[in-house]
């Protein structure tokens, strides 16, 4: 029988939550042994070579960009987990949610005191930029999301936990102190 | 018509990043771009949190190096409360913090070598995509991989002890630290197991340079000749010149070692420091103002740390150091490449480190935390992994932050990265019929070689000439936006 | 009349003072109803609804009813349980709740109940209110955006003379607690700190304090609230 195959990403994260996949240190040595992987940012595949039975969200959306990726998961996977406080809702990101865009980008481009000689005003806009969204959207507002696992990051042993009982098909055994949200 | 040729995303770094590499007709490099393609707001939605939440808050720019923003953020704090820079914590303040430093620059250092840049160097640059990753280095070099698997796991458990959680803690607050290490705590880390070791962890260090160097012997001219330009490096150093990765003087120097920037105080950056805003990435581009936006920028890293030091002050690192001058005729490597070494040595250098502070008793016992008179500004700098970090915040007369200004590792080394990109594109796209796989690869090298961190780098949004729909599950419409 | 009365939780049998709220009669036969609103020492409210219990088959709020011979109080089902975890759900969503970066986490009771009932995602629609942080008093900070307006620091933290130094400010889905403007000189250091203590989740804040207690050592990092009622030897009489 053939491995079952994970995918992972990082949308509107800080990579903390693949920062934790990589803390059960040495159950790596099993993880691989146990499924394959294709598209992630940890290889160099960069577009779905096949069906996946798990995809790994980490992060909510912030621009077009993770909206697009994250439907581009949702048609590749069977399985979606959404990762982390960021993909269940938003996590710190969103507390740009109240905030107009325009005020964050002059803080960043034009009024920090390291930008003194930004006099022609300029605010990236290239049309390589993806588009930045008026509000962060947890994963679940924009796609089904099947598994949900919080925390910031997930402990690893919940993530551990979590990936064994979605490719053996049993029952996710969660200790109290693995289902944390900081 | 041209081409363009882009590689997104950019892989085996942290974050998210793309390139765009346009060639003319007869397929010479037009244009390359890094670019950056996220943004998160950071600096404005702080402002009107209380700033005892910084660090705690901010770490949260970067799951890779959070102990890096969580120090930068605590050490301006210090500033705002009156502890003074560095050296007016208590022993155990200004001692918990450096352990849980090293323990971060160990896994950080040891992630970077051994899980993103070795299966370029084990397998090749043109080698197989499906295969060139860390899985296919724990297939086929399993002992590297468990070895490497370990290193981080061990700078992840001394971050544990420190801040009370290997991702995301909490242990520096203003003015010092949250807890003392225990007794328990302390030897796990001296002599857990076979692993949590401090000793085996230098060997390993050791080992792992032995592995680079042997390396590069056979391999000159893929470490030495790859992207190398001349290139400005900054970075702090300890007053007397001593790399130091905590705390310490900021110190730039150009191409030739000569010092561009004197070893000043950082409570100043801003002084010395612009950064420049381009249209095609949400990453801003750092120069020193003196020198002026074209030729004022610098690279930052490990390699621009062993390039401004002076010496190192653990023995073993040191006779490394010695070794890593003295190929480069005693003057800055410009060798991208060669920053692979500086990690390295700054790998041993750091499991000495943390083997010096484990055995020293401030660590378990002594008062926590000082203050003194209150300021309205601080700014806080650190050697992150990747290189020098900058947190600057003003809070008003009610304890919020009115203003916080970042310039992290990655962006410093923004300009160094697109030149590097450039180089390797020129240098093997150039007029080729086809371009592979493994062309795209050696630019991502290029990148790599800078362990850049992009998830860093988009803390701080953009808007385009198009029309974006955003439609939910049920394929109702959620967000519409225009580029106004 | 007797000065006890027997009744039962989960078909187990308990005894307790005739006159206790289900709340405190269940706490001293071992078993743990849970709260938000409620504070011992205070008049009950009943405004949060998560002790909700079916008496005799019909709901009610467990820290408002007294107990009475012969209840049959049904508190572990499936069903409350439910009804509970919905409503932690709901306050999830209706406020700015961002765990990560608050200084509460690890010793707040609504995030311990979220821990408790397991909700892994709340199933309701994230509202994100735009709303404002009061750091205008010299000792605290009001941060509105993880009020769950349980009234519990308007109750309890008054001045000598027994007025409430935190008062109620506007009206209906706009309303805030707030230091009241005339009384908050009153809000003195200690009080300040009771007020935080007082304060269920992370919206008052003792100025210049935070993180000292560091993770692992947080009143909810290892055990689950309410295990410490569970665990204690029953005190039946």
């Amino acid at each position: 029988m053939s491995k079952p195959i994970v995918a992972t990403t990082s949308l509107a994260g800080c990579f903390g939550c693949h920062m934790s996949v990589l803390d059960i240190d040495e159950k790596i040595l099993e993880l691989i042994e146990l499924v394959e992987f294709n598209k992630s940012p940890i290889d160099d595949i960069k577009k779905f070579t096949k069906k996946c039975d798990i995809g790994l969200i980490e992060g909510g959306c912030c621009n077009s960009e993770n909206v697009h990726v994250l439907k581009e998961f949702r048609e590749h996977c069977r399985i979606l987990v959404a990762v982390g406080e960021c993909a269940i809702m938003g996590g710190l990101p969103a507390m740009r949610n109240g905030i107009p865009i325009e005020e964050c980008f002059n803080e960043a481009y034009l009024n920090g005191p390291t930008v003194v000689g930004n006099d022609a005003g300029i605010i990236p806009n290239d049309p390589e930029l993806p588009m930045i969204l008026d509000r962060v959207y947890p994963c679940h507002e924009i796609v089904k999301i099947d598994y949900f696992l919080p925390g910031c990051p997930p402990r690893a042993d919940l993530i551990w936990e979590a990936l064994v009982a979605l490719v053996t098909g049993d029952e996710m055994k969660l200790p109290y102190e693995v289902v944390k949200f900081d | 018509m041209g081409q363009k040729i882009t590689i997104e995303p950019v892989t085996r770094v942290e974050g998210h990043g793309k390139v765009t590499i346009h060639l003319d007709n007869e397929g010479k490099i037009e244009q390359t771009r890094l670019h950056i393609v996220e943004f998160r707001g950071f600096e404005r939605f702080v402002q009107g949190r209380p700033y005892w939440e910084m660090p705690v808050l901010v770490q949260r720019l970067c799951g890779i190096c959070p102990v890096s923003h969580h120090l930068a953020a605590a050490k301006a704090l210090d500033v705002i409360v009156g502890a003074g820079t560095g050296e007016g914590l208590t022993p155990t303040g200004e001692k918990m913090r450096r352990l849980m430093h090293y323990g971060q620059m160990f896994q950080s250092h040891s992630l970077h070598f051994f899980h993103l840049a070795s299966p370029d160097l084990l397998f090749g640059i043109d080698s197989d995509p499906l295969k060139r990753n860390v899985i296919g280095v724990a297939l086929e070099y399993k002992d590297l991989a468990v070895q490497g698997v370990m290193m981080r796991k061990y700078g992840q458990e001394v971050i544990k002890a420190t801040a009370g959680k290997k991702i995301h803690g909490t242990g520096a607050i203003p003015g010092g630290i949250n807890k003392h290490l225990t007794e328990e705590e302390r030897d796990y880390l001296l002599h857990g197991n076979e692993y949590m070791n401090i000793d085996k962890m230098i060997g390993w260090a050791q080992d792992a340079l032995e592995f680079f160097k042997e390396y590069h012997k056979k391999n000159t001219a893929v470490i030495d000749g790859f992207a190398e330009f001349p290139s400005s490096y900054l970075s702090l150093v300890r007053k007397d010149g001593a790399l130091d990765l905590y705390h310490g003087v900021l110190r730039a120097v150009d191409t030739e070692g000569k010092k561009i920037l004197h070893d000043v105080d950082y409570q100043e950056y801003n002084k010395y420091i612009d950064e420049e805003v381009k249209s095609w990435s949400y990453m801003k581009f750092p120069y020193l103002k003196e020198i002026g936006k074209t030729n004022g920028w610098y690279s930052v890293g490990p390699l621009a740390r062993l390039n401004t030091a002076d010496f190192i002050d653990t023995p073993l690192a040191q006779k490394e150091f010695e070794e890593f001058r003295s190929y480069n005729n005693g003057k800055p490597s410009n060798r991208p490449m060669h920053a692979h070494w500086a990690r390295l040595i700054e790998i041993l250098h750091s499991a000495e480190k943390i083997k010096q502070l484990l055995n020293d008793p401030d660590l378990m016992e002594g008062e926590l935390v000082t203050k003194g008179t209150k300021k309205y500004e601080g700014v806080g700098l650190i050697e992150a992994p990747r290189g020098t970090l900058f947190h600057h915040y003003k809070i008003g007369e009610n304890d919020m932050i009115t203003m916080a200004n970042l310039i992290v590792s990655t962006t410093n080394n923004n300009q160094p990265m697109n030149i590097a990109v450039n180089q390797v594109a020129v240098k093997v796209m150039t007029g080729k019929k086809e371009i592979t796989e493994g062309m795209m690869n050696a630019v991502e090298v290029a990148i790599r070689a800078y362990d850049p961190c992009l998830s860093c780098a988009t803390h701080a949004l953009g808007k385009m000439p198009l029309e974006f729909e955003i439609y939910n599950a049920s394929e109702q419409l959620i967000e519409r936006k225009y580029r106004g | 009349m007797s000065q006890f009365v027997r009744f039962t939780i989960d078909g187990t049998e308990c005894m307790a003072s005739r006159g206790q709220y289900l709340v405190d009669a269940a706490r001293e036969n071992g078993v743990f109803i849970p709260t938000l609103c409620n504070y011992p020492g205070v008049k009950p409210k009943g405004s949060c609804r998560i002790c909700t219990v079916k008496v005799n088959g019909k709901l009610m709020t467990a820290c408002t009813t007294p107990v009475a011979e012969g209840m049959n109080i049904e508190n572990e089902s499936a069903d409350i349980n439910e009804l509970r975890k919905s409503i932690i759900e709901l306050l999830f969503v209706e406020g700015n709740h961002f765990c990560p970066a608050c200084e509460k986490s690890g010793n707040c009771e609504l995030q311990a109940l979220a821990y408790r009932f397991r909700m892994m995602v709340p199933r309701f629609p994230f509202q994100f209110p735009n709303r404002a942080v009061d750091a205008s008093h010299p000792r605290i900070i009001k941060d509105h955006n993880r009020c769950i307006l349980c009234k519990r620091c308007i109750r309890v933290i008054t001045d000598e003379s027994g007025r409430s130094i935190f008062a109620y400010r506007k009206r209906s889905a706009s309303v805030e607690v707030v230091v009241d403007p005339k009384l908050g000189k009153q809000l003195t250091e200690d009080l300040a700190q009771k007020a935080m203590d007082v304060c269920p989740v992370g919206s008052i804040l003792v100025k210049e304090k935070g993180f000292h207690v560091p993770i692992g050592e947080r009143k909810y990092d290892k055990v689950p609230i309410g295990s410490d009622i569970e665990n204690m030897q029953s005190t039946k009489i």
